[in-house]
């Protein structure tokens, strides 16, 4: 297998001058060896004492670097390249190289006979620093678990404090610390499980004027917030930072996960250009979720986070995971970059943080009252065989107990999925239990361009004042 | 020995280093390859200076440089055969003396010129460069010659 050896040119002076030097070789340090049978001076340069590579010599077969692939022992084959590349490094002081202290080999003991972690990485991971985003649900698993495998340095972003509720599913807290702050009770909780970590407190509320200094101070980022303004707030700094940022998310009994803004790879905005409409989405707190559930995302997001400190594996970058604890089932999708993406496009237009909050809708608009109707003008309108769609927004369950004659089921958190199946002439008369959802409906559909009006009162009003034969509950 | 360049590349060498203080500036020295560039002692001629960001993590930036391996790669293949090469780097010390650190002398290369420019809040105070030995155990200054 003929290769050739690319040198730069601060080694080619012990080479004769050579540029491209041609070898038979089956991998990596064969061909290296046949190089220095030529060219003995390269070998002091290049090889440490006991005949390793040195840490500041990069070896790219192609466009790959051998370290991620079998290092010395990576094939190579007729006329591929294997390009030595300085890493070219320096600065003020001594390379703090981690050392651990012999309680930490102890401790960290089955990572480091890991060959794939080994002394090297457990070292690696203590000098990275990874940024939680949220000390509760998610934040919980993930900074517990990153603590145990001695991340040096793990930032904490909150501001909340400890609820009797957020025991149920956050297991960084208890219950002496209800009441008490987040932080304060995750540091404790930290240091206990792992004195040889440093545990920092940013006890703020993450906003656009604090994000990218906060962020840049760490080398991986992890999402672990439950509202849309700050999910796209840290998506766009973690790109504008260039930190990747270890994503997931929980709703009810379904969890998400991947990778997003690393290099190369797509962001959330890639995913999501656009927050659902305020409302829409509940929150845990509206919505409920299994406590189980944060732990199964908040380790996985661990998981992503330290394969990319180690920079082993496979990361999640360019997929989603969906997880259904119901089902029992993961799957995968893929999540392609978005060339036209506002922050990590070709020609990004977001260069700084913006305005969350009005971004997802937040902020107060002008009001635009939503048209109304009573039931009884929809009973008027329904006996003049008016053409119309009655569109009921309410849940399954509540359209199979009750229901008024001729109307049309999608629920709320559908609909804007579902669009696509209503037509844009028709008129939309939406009611639901008592007219709440329906009112999100009816502005989502205006803003959407269709013609819908609210039914005040909803079904209830109906059974109240129409129908008393329905039973609604 | 000496590094030769002229005064605009000097001036665009400390203002690169200017801008990235706090943290370290740094880039790349082109320019001819001289024989017996392995000499101590030989003698560079830069021509062409190219600001690199500095690829090192986040809250090492203020006392790190690092480039990115195949940054420098593209550059040695686009000047491959021209008889030019990366005949040296440059980086700032923020705050620091503009002499090398044991960290620098670890992981220089042979035959390079390593020009370091002391950078004192925001203002660049000093400026030399520095071969490695070939033993690697030493750094020797040369001057710095600004022509044109």
């Amino acid at each position: 297998m003929s290769v050739e050896i690319r040198l730069p040119t601060a080694l080619r002076a012990f080479a004769d001058k050579q540029e491209k030097i041609s070898v038979d070789a089956k991998n990596v340090g064969e061909a290296l060896d046949k190089l220095f049978a030529k060219h003995d001076r390269l070998k002091a340069q290049l090889l440490s004492p006991d005949g390793k590579l040195r840490s500041f010599v990069n070896v790219y077969v192609n466009e790959d670097d051998a370290r991620d692939k079998q290092g010395l022992a990576t094939p190579v084959k007729d006329g591929d390249t294997v390009l030595i590349v300085p890493a070219i490094a320096g600065g003020v002081t001594l390379a703090a190289e981690a050392e651990l202290s012999r309680e930490e080999l102890r401790r960290y003991d089955r990572h480091v006979i890991l060959p794939e972690v080994g002394l090297a990485g457990q070292k690696r991971l203590k000098s990275a620093s990874v940024l939680c985003i949220g000390a509760g649900g998610l934040g919980s698993p993930l900074a517990l678990y990153l603590a145990a495998a001695g991340i040096g340095r793990i930032g904490i972003v909150d501001f909340d404090v400890v609820d009797e509720s957020n025991l149920q599913r956050q297991i960084m807290h208890d219950t002496p610390s209800v009441g008490t702050s987040k932080l304060e009770s995750a540091k404790k909780r930290l240091l206990a499980l792992n004195p040889h970590v440093k545990v920092e407190l940013h006890e703020t509320r993450l906003s656009s004027a604090n994000a990218l200094e906060l962020f840049k101070r760490y080398d991986v980022v992890a999402d672990g917030t439950d509202n849309f303004p700050t999910r796209y707030l840290v998506n766009d700094a973690c790109v504008l930072t260039g930190k990747p940022n270890a994503y997931g998310s929980i709703f009810r009994f379904e969890g998400q996960l991947s990778v997003f803004g690393a290099k190369d790879g797509p962001c959330y905005r890639c995913l999501y250009p656009e927050p659902p409409p305020p409302g829409l989405v509940p929150s845990c707190a509206e919505g409920g979720v299994l406590g189980v559930l944060p732990g199964v995302i908040g380790t996985m997001q661990a998981i992503e986070t330290i394969k990319l400190i180690l920079g082993i594996g496979k990361p999640l970058v360019g997929r989603l995971m969906l997880y259904d604890a119901l089902e029992q089932s993961w799957r995968t999708l893929k999540v392609k970059k978005n060339p036209a993406c506002p922050v990590c496009g070709t020609n990004p237009t977001i260069k700084a943080p913006i305005d969350y909050e009005a971004f997802c809708g937040l902020k107060e608009k002008p009001v635009t009252a939503n048209p109304e109707i009573s039931v009884e003008e929809l009973k008027s309108k329904l006996d003049k065989k008016e053409t119309f769609v009655l569109l009921d927004v309410r849940e399954p369950h509540e359209y199979e107990a009750a229901k008024i004659d001729g109307s049309k089921l999608i629920p709320l958190g559908e609909l804007p999925n579902r669009l696509g199946e209503l037509d844009k002439k028709a008129k939309y008369v939406v009611h639901c239990r008592s007219g709440g959802r329906s009112g999100k409906a009816v502005t989502l559909l205006r803003e959407k361009g269709f013609d819908a009006v609210n039914v005040a009162g909803g079904i209830l009003a109906w059974a109240d004042r129409i129908d008393t034969s329905l039973e609604v509950s | 020995m000496t590094l030769k360049t002229t005064r605009g590349l000097e001036t665009l060498v400390a203002k690169a280093c200017e801008s990235a203080y706090p943290e370290e500036g740094c880039g790349l020295l082109l320019g001819a390859v001289p024989d017996g560039f392995d000499r101590m002692g030989r003698e560079l001629s830069v021509d062409e200076v190219r600001a690199l960001p500095n690829g090192w993590d986040a809250s090492t930036k203020t006392n790190r440089y690092l480039i990115d391996p195949r940054l420098l790669a593209k550059v040695e293949s686009e000047l491959s055969g021209t008889g030019r090469g990366v005949i040296g780097f440059y980086h700032s010390h923020p705050n620091h003396p503009a002499w090398p650190s044991p960290f620098d002398l670890m992981m220089a290369w042979p035959c390079l010129s390593y020009w370091i420019v002391r950078v004192d809040g925001g203002k660049t105070a000093d400026s030399r460069s520095w071969q490695r030995t070939e033993d690697g155990r030493s750094f020797v200054e040369e001057p710095i010659v600004l022509e044109g």
